[in-house]
């Protein structure tokens, strides 16, 4: 699209265009040698000055013909497990002379009888040794052998499953992801049954190699959808991937838009549900938000809670959201218009009341407006950096003491203070859309001060073209409302019971294959042109 | 060209829009005072009857645009004259109701700001949604336009404690002139205009289902026709009716304790957004078609910019848009929404068009 050859042009004019790749591939290339003494060396140049790697050579058998050397990095391994699994039966086995002398070959002996450990891998190169050694495997070389072995004996990981902070949730499962991978598959696998439930491996990061996982289940998520995501995140070219955060940026469709296209979760219930809706999660090693894609409008509006509880509440607090995201994103805009161009709308009693409580204020609506919300959007902003405890003392200072203040002082108005409280109250209710609102709120308060409600009017007129325009791979980011897809109205702004929910969402299963095929012709074409 | 595609409810909605577009501010067929629905009847007929033939047009020429038809028919000369003749006519008709917007708000809201800068942002709005492509104009009209009868309904629901419902009697009180005459404008404004849409028929994913899309439409815009004439006239009746510039615009007023201004504002900027909008699409395409150009959008600034200039510079006042709108416009527009679509109807049904060589 246009934005992406934008993008390309800015990152070239930066000088951004390639990275060095200098990755730990080029310097421990090859393959093993069989010679330990040799291996040894390597190791040892390869990991100089890294105080946690560790190798240990345990030398055995009835003529001390066995030789093996056990590399590992520290902390990464259990060390208690790779004794009692690798070492020590090692060591007892060779020790009994009588049964060294086998039909099998040492290695062979190693991998199927001795070692009590079920993750076993061959490796056969110089780097994928390393890599594994990094992430947190034990690595055995075996003297005359070109095969080595990994076990994995990594250590438990480090945080408990926790309730998320992030997303609390009145009702339905408290857990919330972790920063281990393994421990989110998990998760995620405990809750789905089903071997349909797929989980692709890539490594990304030319620096840190981390682990990212492509999540969905087969059967039901759009494979065109799948192969996007696939091909989208194996295209990242970068030096480390340090969030999910990272991964965002990269994929999504279009790169110069305040609205999310990518969606995050912490909550595991919610993860679920967005899989089996045929939608595809990207995890992320060291990081507890997984992605979601497509990501919809509408889901800003969607909670885990609105499935758990009775279809007709829900739907009143999704009307409830849509109301304050309004709110949030008009209500100084409008005052601000009312208030400088449109007196005649004001009833005449009400305009009374705020001509009483104007009197004395020095500023105009618009520069008021401005103040006030600049205060709330700081003290927010200073909430979210203090430490918790001194946060929430903060806000109250913020909240009462400023208001009060200003007031009292004739900065503000009284409508004022409480236009911003109402605003600043409703923009905490849409999470995901928050950040988008604030800018909103600001260009439309601008707008208004000059062009009142014909500004606010185009301006919500723009935004929404610009919403029509956004896609989510490949899927229209308004659905179901335009284009209007009838079936999937049933999870919008008004939910129908959960028994009544009998189809999948049908936006995500033909959005792209529209697409696509506008592809094809569009090269269909230009093959017959040349 | 038939690369994008809209639905039909897109179509509907776009169509729909479209007729509504500055009717809306100018009630519709005021000239025959309390006989305007009488009016509204026959001119939704011939309505009905012209936006079917259009249709027709689409039909029989399939995957063709207004040019291409044109070009197909009339030979390359005769054809290229006729196409440029339309896409002026697209242009001017965009310049129109640029104008009506202009001026409403001048009126009614905005005194003090210069009409031009007021047509200006406006027209920010509409490049932008031009730019965007047909299939974003077909998603924005699903949003957007059925907030048009929603409004329409809630500022007749507020008004109804003052009425006289028997306001529209007598029937056919001057002859039946006036009526013919606030028909046939009508005829002409909206309903002729939307020969526009032969540029966008093409688009439409199911074809079979055009002509009941375009005459459900048409009979839905003569339904709110309907509703407003009769709202205005209960609530103003018929000597407040010949008097004021924009009638619904002094009904929105009335609401006891509170004006109801803003929401006219708010329907006039989707109507009459979505009107320009097919209109300066229906003439960019057009263009580009004529040229051979690759990609629309090369033209959309400076279409929209001539449109912005003619709006301002074609008629001093207001009076003057009125009576062009009521009195030229009908004959400047025979040629252009009955001549040579009849024509083309006639060339269409004689020969049938051969399927487009590359008809992807």
């Amino acid at each position: 699209m246009g934005d992406e050859a934008v993008f390309s042009r800015i990152k070239k004019q930066l000088g951004l265009g390639k990275q060095p790749n200098n990755s730990i591939t080029t310097e421990t290339d090859g393959p093993l040698s069989p010679n330990i003494d040799k291996v040894k060396e390597r190791l040892n140049i390869t990991f100089s000055e890294c105080s946690d790697y560790v190798q240990r050579e345990i030398v055995c058998g009835e003529d001390n013909d066995i030789k093996i050397l056990v590399s590992y990095i520290e902390g990464l391994v259990d060390k208690k497990l790779l004794n009692q699994d690798v070492i020590r039966p090692i060591l007892n086995y060779f020790s009994d002379t009588d049964r060294s002398g086998r039909a099998k070959s040492v290695y062979q002996l190693i991998k199927e009888c001795i070692i009590s450990n079920n993750e076993i891998h061959e490796i056969v190169n110089m780097s994928q040794a390393v890599y594994r050694i990094v992430s947190g495997d034990a690595v055995l070389f075996l003297n005359g052998s070109k095969i080595a072995l990994t076990v994995g004996v990594k250590a438990p990981p480090g945080r408990q499953v926790d309730e998320p902070d992030t997303e609390v949730s009145i009702r339905g499962s408290r857990e919330g992801f972790v920063e281990n991978l393994s421990t989110n598959m998990v998760l995620i696998r405990k809750r789905i049954k089903n071997p349909n439930l797929k989980f692709e491996m890539i490594q990304l990061g030319t620096q840190t190699n981390t682990d990212i996982c492509i999540c969905y289940i087969k059967g039901i998520a759009n494979d065109e959808i799948v192969n996007e995501v696939r091909r989208r995140v194996i295209k990242i070219s970068s030096d480390a991937i340090l969030d999910t955060g990272y991964i965002e940026q990269y994929i999504t469709d279009n790169k110069l838009t305040l609205f999310p296209l990518v969606g995050n979760s912490e909550k595991c219930d919610k993860l679920v549900s967005k899989l089996l809706e045929g939608r595809v999660a990207i995890l992320c090693d060291g990081t507890p938000y997984v992605l979601t894609v497509p990501y919809l409008f509408i889901e800003s509006l969607q909670t885990a809670d609105d499935y758990y509880d009775n279809a007709f509440f829900a739907s009143f607090m999704r009307l409830l959201r849509l109301f304050a995201l309004f709110i949030s994103t008009m209500l100084p805009a409008l005052y601000v218009a009312l208030v400088s161009f449109h007196h005649a709308v004001i009833p005449f009693k009400l305009i009374i009341t705020l001509a009483a409580s104007r009197q004395g204020v020095p500023f105009s609506p618009f520069v008021e407006a401005i103040l006030m919300i600049m205060a709330f959007e700081l003290l927010r902003e200073a909430g979210v950096r203090m430490p918790r405890t001194i946060g929430q003392a903060l806000s109250i200072v913020g909240a009462i003491v400023l208001g009060e203040a200003s007031v009292a002082a004739g900065i503000a108005s009284n409508l004022m203070v409480i236009i911003v409280a109402i605003t600043a109250i409703c923009s905490f209710i849409t999470p995901p859309l928050s950040r988008t609102i604030m800018y909103i709120r600001f260009i439309l308060l601008i707008i208004a001060n000059f062009f009142g409600f014909l500004g606010i009017s185009l301006t919500v007129v723009v935004t929404l073209l610009h919403l029509c325009r956004l896609r989510s791979f490949g899927v229209p980011y308004m659905t179901p409302f335009s284009p209007l897809t009838a079936s999937d109205l049933k999870d919008s702004f008004i939910m129908v019971p959960i028994w009544a929910m009998l189809t999948r969402p049908k936006a995500l299963f033909e959005g792209e294959t529209e697409d696509k095929a506008g592809i094809k012709r569009q090269e269909a074409n230009r093959i017959s042109e040349n | 060209m038939g690369k994008t595609r809209i639905s039909g409810i897109q179509l509907f909605l776009l169509i729909t829009g479209f007729l509504l577009g500055s009717r809306l501010i100018i009630s519709p067929a005021s000239e025959s005072k309390t006989d305007g629905w009488l009016s509204i009847l026959i001119a939704g007929a011939g309505g009905i009857l012209l936006v079917t033939m259009y249709a027709s047009i689409a039909l029989l020429n399939p995957s063709r645009t207004l040019v291409e038809i044109l070009r197909d028919r009339f030979g390359k000369i005769i054809g290229t004259i006729v196409a440029i003749s339309y896409i002026w006519y697209f242009t001017h008709l965009a310049g129109l109701v640029f104008r009506d917007f202009g001026s409403f708000l001048v009126t009614t809201t905005y005194p003090r700001t210069p009409m031009e800068v007021i047509i200006a942002i406006f027209a920010l709005t509409i490049i932008y949604a031009v730019n965007s492509g047909i299939e974003v104009m077909g998603r924005i009209s699903e949003i957007l336009v059925p907030i048009v009868p929603v409004l329409s309904l809630i500022i007749g629901a507020s008004i109804v404690t003052t009425h006289d419902f028997t306001a529209f009697l007598p029937v056919l009180e001057n002859g039946i002139k006036p009526v013919i005459k606030a028909s046939l404008n009508l005829l002409a404004f909206p309903f002729g205009e939307a020969v526009v849409f032969l540029m966008i028929f093409p688009h439409l994913n199911k074809m079979k289902s055009l002509i009941k899309i375009t005459t459900f439409s048409t009979l839905s815009v003569i339904g709110l026709f309907l509703y407003i004439f009769f709202r205005n006239i209960i609530i103003l009746e018929s000597h407040f009716l010949d008097q004021a510039t924009f009638v619904p615009h002094l009904t929105s007023v009335l609401f006891p304790g509170l004006n109801l201004e803003p929401l006219f504002g708010v329907i006039m900027i989707i109507a009459g957004g979505i009107k320009i909008i097919s209109a300066i699409y229906a003439a960019v395409m057009g263009l580009s078609q004529l040229i051979g150009a690759k990609d629309y959008r090369t033209f959309t600034t400076c279409i929209v910019a001539f449109s912005v200039i003619l709006s301002i510079w074609v008629h001093e006042n207001i009076f003057e848009v009125f009576n062009w709108a009521g009195n030229t416009w009908f004959y400047y527009s025979i040629p252009f929404q009955f001549i040579i679509p009849l024509i083309l109807l006639f060339l269409s049904l004689i020969k049938k068009a051969d399927p487009k060589p590359q008809d992807l």
